[in-house]
């Protein structure tokens, strides 16, 4: 069992429940606890269910099942965990799932993710044809050895909303002059949630499948849409064979607007307030880019929610919960209540930097009824209102 | 107890994947852009087969008729549990109902076995004939559309699914024949290990030849003329009014539609 690595530490937590609040102890930070309030639907909760499942002390249940893949990996716990072994907090609760996956017992939508990857490449289950229709309407070219490779992910070429966003920083990099190119139908799931579901071994013939396409392609920089493709591929597709150098694509624009390869004299008059992604923000503590490209446009006010940067509050959609869909419907869903935390910012735009963010957000400004309040809008969509004559 | 479950390869062709396109031909659907699994019937059926056998021991041998393509759902089986894969090496595509049962009670019959499963039906011609003629062949007892089995006294309890979600029992001895119906259990998922796993696994390549059918066994009843995609319709009626008037409106629409 992948627990077994864990056994020194998994005895320790003892539930004093820091994972499930931010530093300033404002709220409840831990997006599954905010939702399900109890207390096997926080880290030390979970980790002693583990801990009890490991050693037969309970049996397996549909419903252990779920409350273990609820978890978004959002890195809360291991941010605010006071005891040494903090980092180990959800690499144990990864490790949980990775024992149901290995067992085959996993919820059936966990079940659908996966083998979506598997048969289609993406986990909607959507054919390899459409991967690349979001280049319709667009100059931008396949990836045939240009600088850098403009890496799009499953949600960027699926999502209806976030194909918006996808074409627009697409329009944004031709604008700057970068050169850049696209896989299209070529490209493959980065494979981060498939590791947060706990398929590691998967993930590994995933991440060796586009290590391979990459290098074979001659690519050396790629810049990616999805914080979460930046992850995976900055933090483990480099070890041990890809030498890549991945960025986010918020840490290239910043270049460019410094560089003066876009322009954004013209301003924008508008109240913001950002959200930042767990897998910029705590993964890769990545918090100052995006900020600095909203500083750098006349006329943005920059107003900051109670939980940002490290304290960000996860919007509910990591660890394939943007499909699978853990957390149901209620005011209390995670996407919820971080738009009403930034409407009360008094902010007129909530800027996101990540796909999956955008759409669990947008959909929640929806459900939420504000939309004429508080609108949703990546930061490329904020950069390109400014810079690109549209029309 | 030893169990046989007969597996068949379909397209998927769930609602997000795409269309399935017809060829010229209007006798083939175009396999191109397709992607191609195991019948879901038949993966409630291997899940069934493979817990019975780890609740009271036994063997569970998968067997499925087709091309070499088809290896990769005799391995899903072996993957998602069975001991051992039998693939008739024959395109049956063309051919009916008739002719596959008789390819596979031929098999079966090489086998030993207590109980028999299929899928109740497959996803992509649903005809649902292929277990009962494959029992009538046989000569044993079958029951079809099968929610729930327990093994009693050599023999099976089993509860059998009709309309409006209600079950019948009944008792059957063994050996016999099962027709699975979906939501009978939740498939395991088989991890990508546990498919690596798999390839250690037994899959033996039978040669069609060596089941020595005869012609007239090989020969069709039932041939597929052609087929074509339903018409697209073009009528829709928008409902008008308050709430309380389009509920009624609709309604009636309903029930003169014979839904309610």
């Amino acid at each position: 069992m992948a627990l077994q690595e864990y056994e020194s530490i998994i005895y320790r937590c003892f539930r004093c429940g820091y994972c499930k609040l931010p530093s300033d102890y404002g709220d409840y930070n831990c997006p599954i606890y905010a939702r399900f309030r109890l207390e096997t639907c926080f880290p030390g909760g979970i980790l002693w269910l583990m801990r009890a499942w490991w050693k037969n002390e309970i049996r397996w249940t549909d419903r252990l099942a779920k409350i273990l893949f609820s978890c978004t990996t959002c890195s809360n716990c291991v941010e605010e965990c006071v005891m040494s072994f903090k980092t180990d907090i959800l690499n144990m609760i990864t490790a949980g799932k990775s024992d149901m996956v290995e067992m085959g017992s996993v919820p059936a939508k966990v079940k659908g993710f996966l083998e979506n990857i598997t048969r289609y490449g993406n986990p909607y289950g959507e054919s390899r044809e459409k991967r690349d229709m979001w280049l319709e309407g667009t100059d931008i070219e396949q990836y045939k050895g240009q600088e850098y490779l403009y890496y799009v992910g499953c949600v960027g070429s699926y999502d209806t909303r976030a194909k918006e966003v996808t074409k627009s920083l697409g329009k944004l990099l031709l604008k700057s002059g970068l050169d850049f190119g696209v896989l299209g139908k070529e490209e493959n799931c980065d494979g981060n949630e498939v590791r947060g579901l706990g398929e590691e071994s998967l993930f590994e013939a995933m991440a060796d499948d586009n290590i391979k396409q990459f290098r074979d392609s001659g690519v050396k920089k790629i810049v990616t849409l999805s914080p979460h493709s930046y992850n995976a591929m900055h933090k483990y597709y480099s070890q041990p064979d890809g030498d890549f150098e991945v960025l986010h694509y918020t840490q290239v624009v910043k270049s460019l607007i410094y560089d003066k390869k876009l322009d954004v004299t013209k301003g924008l008059t508008a109240k913001v307030t950002y959200h930042d992604p767990c897998f910029l923000g705590r993964w890769n503590t990545e918090y100052e880019a995006p900020r600095e490209i909203l500083g750098a446009i006349p006329g943005i006010e920059l107003v900051e929610m109670e939980r940002n940067k490290s304290n960000a509050f996860c919007c509910g959609g990591g660890g394939g919960n943007f499909y699978i869909d853990s957390f149901g419907s209620s005011e209390y869903v995670p996407a919820r209540i971080r738009v009403r935390e930034a409407l009360s910012t008094g902010a007129d735009i909530l800027a996101v930097a990540c796909p999956i963010c955008l759409t669990m957000l947008d959909d929640a400004v929806k459900v939420e009824g504000i939309e004429d309040r508080l609108k949703v809008m990546d930061i490329s969509e904020i950069v390109a209102s400014v810079c690109l004559q549209e029309g | 107890m030893n169990i046989i479950v007969c597996v068949k390869r379909v397209p998927d062709i769930t609602e997000a994947a795409g269309v399935v396109k017809i060829e010229e031909s209007h006798k083939q659907i175009d396999k191109k852009n397709l992607v191609f699994k195991i019948n879901e019937w038949d993966e409630f059926a291997v899940e069934e087969a493979v817990r019975l056998k780890e609740k009271s021991g036994g063997r569970v041998v998968a067997i499925t008729v087709g091309p070499q393509e088809w290896d990769d759902v005799a391995r899903k089986a072996l993957a998602m549990g069975a001991d051992e894969a039998i693939r008739i090496d024959e395109d049956v595509e063309s051919a009916d109902c008739y002719v596959v049962a008789n390819i596979l009670a031929k098999a079966i019959q090489q086998q030993s076995y207590d109980l028999i499963m299929f899928g109740a039906q497959s996803e992509d011609f649903g005809s649902a004939q292929l277990g009962p003629m494959v029992a009538e062949s046989l000569g044993i007892p079958h029951a079809t559309l099968i929610k729930h089995i327990e093994l009693q006294n050599g023999g099976l309890k089993v509860s059998r699914e009709i309309e409006e979600g209600m079950l019948e029992l009944h008792t059957l001895s063994l050996p016999a024949l099962l027709t699975i119906q979906t939501g009978i259990n939740n498939p395991r998922y088989v991890s990508f290990v546990n498919i690596k796993r798999a390839r250690d696994k037994q899959l033996s390549v039978l040669d069609i030849q060596s089941l020595s059918l005869a012609k007239e066994e090989l020969t069709p009843k039932a041939m597929l003329e052609r087929f074509d995609p339903p018409d697209v319709g073009k009528k829709a009626e928008v409902l008008s009014g308050s709430i309380e008037e389009v509920v009624d409106s609709l309604v009636g629409i309903l029930k003169d539609a014979g839904v309610l």
